[in-house]
């Protein structure tokens, strides 16, 4: 199984793999740097500074400090909540694993095959490059087209990890619960639109299973 | 400053480890590990992100924002949202930073629920990553036709609940 990130930028992280068979020693406190500060980081980087310049030049000294003291008392505000956050990824991640939970798709049709792929879709952990590999595999095994609909968008709306790891410190607890319980429904009205499309569906040839 | 996201977020996390301490102590040692890799990844791009969401939250006009993702706009606002959530082609620190901005300029929640549904259902570089090498363009075609309305629906409920119950302007921080 490759192990992947939920990463920023949503890219495969092939370090993170490696790091997970090394010994907590040095080399990987130095694999811990390569991964923070790696290619995508410089362009985050150049995003603040350029953004921090225009700023400075559009709108003056004084609001560019106003925005960087508001930064960083948000940024104080939130450390908190995404070290928990990301405690709760990680443990998630090494106490579930992904390829039970998809087993249990596919088994079932009707109405209650949508309502189980979405639950399966709620509690997937990882980021796209660990879902869609299995989504490939439940559609080469033969899962319905309107489970498999209402499996990826229930990851992508509803995805449990995601919502603990952005939405909860981003934009706080309320609003995540709020935002969570209307979309509850949208997976399976989704997976209910797929199965009544007239659409021909070719699944790609998965190479080497997909895993 | 303890809040019940602080809350909820520790409880789940003591619950967790001690679900995998039991299932062994290299379980338990493979969580932590996880959490720092994703640390080391995440915590670097995300200052970043956020200060410059900052200074991008200070350049945009934010009476445009409150004017086309406020309440007062309506559905105008679910519709604006949908579309801006749909051509964000980058990953979620970028798309939660401008949710926030958004927010703090006072977009309103069936706003920010359109904008966050629409991202995540079409954001295009996971589409052209992962979703047409693995699953093919057919794939594609059907999901993006099924859930075309899906970003909509949820600011129209969104809307609809918030007209039963109140809620507050999301926190951002």
């Amino acid at each position: 199984m490759t192990t992947t990130t939920e990463v920023d930028d949503e890219q495969r992280e092939p370090e993170a793999g490696r790091l997970r068979s090394a010994v907590a020693g040095k080399a990987w406190w130095r694999e811990l740097l390569s991964i923070g500060f790696g290619r995508s980081f410089w362009g985050f980087l150049a995003f603040a500074v350029v953004s921090g310049a225009a700023c400075r030049l559009v709108d003056g000294e004084a609001a560019f400090f106003d925005a960087l003291t508001a930064d960083v008392g948000l940024l104080l505000q939130t450390a908190p909540r995404i070290a928990l956050a990301l405690a709760v990824a990680g443990f998630l991640w090494v106490t579930l694993p992904r390829d039970r939970v998809t087993s249990l798709i596919g088994t079932e049709s009707g109405l209650r095959g949508l309502l189980i792929a979405t639950v399966a879709g709620v509690v997937t952990p990882g980021g796209p490059s660990s879902a869609f590999p299995l989504l490939a595999v439940l559609g080469a095994s033969g899962a319905d087209r309107g489970a498999m609909i209402s499996y990826v968008s229930s990851w992508a709306i509803l995805g449990l990890q995601r919502i603990l790891v952005w939405d909860v410190p981003f934009m706080g607890t309320e609003f995540s619960l709020v935002r969570f319980l209307v979309c509850l429904p949208l997976p399976i009205v989704a997976g209910l639109i797929a199965r009544r499309l007239p659409l021909t569906l070719r699944l790609v040839e998965t190479q080497g299973g997909g895993r | 400053m303890i809040n019940v996201g602080i809350l909820v977020l520790g409880v789940a996390a003591v619950a967790l480890a001690a679900v995998a301490l039991r299932q062994g102590t290299d379980t338990f040692t493979r969580g932590v590990k996880r959490a720092v890799e994703q640390a080391a990844h995440l915590v670097p791009r995300m200052i970043c992100a956020l200060i410059g969401a900052g200074f991008v939250g200070k350049l945009m006009p934010s009476d445009l924002i409150a004017q086309h993702l406020g309440g007062e706009a309506g559905i105008w606002a679910i519709l604006v949202a949908t579309a801006a959530g749909l051509v964000l082609p980058a990953g979620p620190v970028v798309a939660f930073a401008i949710a926030a901005v958004f927010a703090r300029a006072g977009a309103s929640v069936p706003a920010l629920v359109a904008f966050i549904t629409s991202w995540s259902l079409f954001a295009a570089h996971r589409i052209f990553m992962y979703e047409i090498p693995l699953l093919g363009l057919s794939f594609v075609r059907l999901r993006v036709a099924s859930v075309a309305v899906a970003p909509v629906l949820a600011g129209l409920i969104a809307m609809a609940v918030g007209m039963v119950v109140t809620f507050a302007q999301p926190a951002t921080g």
